[in-house]
């Protein structure tokens, strides 16, 4: 039971693949069609890509919580 | 017996690639077509796999078979010790360490350097000037008009993190894979958030701007502002544990095969990854300060 909560703290990371490919797709689009924005627009992905990557981490350390903690 | 008979076929394996390779590019050099140089890359591959294997059998030789770890070798938790009655986590023992090189660091520059400075500067003194400079200028153009003391503070913070980082390369628990330093950091950038905030609006604005736009949210914008040092710390914390133990799993997983892999692999886990998640850390909280200063 324990294992299988901590398999399903591992869903946020699909989900936080999924956005930053996403991101990512954007970004390069918004760069091919402004090449010279594309320094204000990597330090924007950076920021945006951080907050979408917490969601993942936020799974990962809660499924270290469960295996680690004994209640 | 069998490791040595093992390791004197591989070392004999390395010599004859060696041999090989030399023969290969002797014939590259004196009629560079793409057959020859087909066969100089693969004597190269067979050269690199040659030496590795020698190598991995010295470590076997030296080290003794490969034991398994337990799996709380990972634990989100690091080990204590119990010192003058306290009982202290060996992150913390680290971190103090690197507080005290850093600190020494700083004198040592501040005497020999600092005292010295030229008009064309030479030497360290560039590099301390094009690392403040840049420092500066990036949390100026991110929060306008605060450059000088919130600067010198995200600077320590990235040299601390840099350490940190330099630490994990000794094999050593890093201290921001414990939770207690990534929040001890990130309530200071809660403190500074209101600091700035208040200073900037006064105590009444600052709460006015919270109720912004309807006062219904509030309670949610209040939940909103703790939310931050948490989700800032467990950022910082999930990352470099994250990378600490995929690291420690590589290495329990190769065993004493861990020769020359590990460190291609660390080059990322350990030395690229740190040092992004420092450049996020700072640059979230110069973004929660400016919302908080605007």
């Amino acid at each position: 039971m324990e294992l299988f909560a901590v398999a399903l703290c591992f869903l946020p990371c699909v989900a936080a693949a999924i956005s930053m490919g996403f991101a990512t797709a954007k970004a390069v689009d918004a760069v091919a069609r402004q090449p010279e924005a594309s320094g204000k627009i990597l330090s924007v992905m950076t920021m945006g890509m951080a907050l979408t990557e917490a969601t993942a981490i936020y799974g990962f350390v809660t499924a270290l919580l469960i295996l680690f903690t004994k209640i | 017996m069998l490791d040595f008979i093992l390791l004197a076929i591989f070392v004999v394996a390395a010599v004859v690639c060696f041999l090989w390779r030399r023969g290969c590019a002797a014939r590259f050099a004196a009629d560079p077509s793409a057959k020859n140089k087909r066969l100089r890359l693969l004597s190269t591959a067979a050269l690199a796999l040659g030496i590795y294997l020698a190598l991995t059998r010295i470590v076997q030789l030296i080290l003794g078979p490969h034991e398994a770890e337990d799996l709380a070798a990972f634990s989100p938790w690091a080990e204590r010790h119990e010192i003058f009655g306290f009982s202290v986590s060996v992150t913390v023992l680290w971190l103090w360490v690197l507080i005290a090189a850093l600190v020494v660091l700083a004198v040592i520059l501040r005497i020999f350097v600092l005292r010295r400075m030229s008009d064309p500067p030479r030497g360290a003194q560039n590099v301390i000037e094009a690392a403040v400079g840049e420092m500066m200028k990036y949390v100026g153009s991110s929060v306008h008009g605060e450059g000088e003391m919130l600067g010198s503070y995200m600077f320590s913070v990235v040299v601390l993190l840099i350490g940190c980082a330099v630490l994990e390369l000794f094999g050593i628990r890093t201290p921001a894979s414990d939770v207690t330093f990534t929040l001890g950091l990130s309530s200071i950038t809660f403190v500074l958030i209101n600091i700035y905030g208040i200073r900037k609006k006064g105590v009444g604005g600052r709460i006015k701007s919270l109720a912004q736009p309807t006062p219904i949210v509030f309670p949610i914008k209040i939940v909103t502002d703790f939310a931050v040092p948490v989700s800032l710390a467990a950022r910082l914390f999930g990352n470099m544990l994250g990378g600490m133990i995929i690291m420690d799993l590589l290495y329990s997983a190769l065993g004493n095969n861990a020769v020359g892999i590990t460190s291609v692999v660390g080059l990322y886990f350990n030395v690229f990854h740190p040092l992004l998640q420092a450049f996020i850390f700072v640059t979230l909280s110069l973004s929660f300060i400016k919302e908080a200063v605007e």
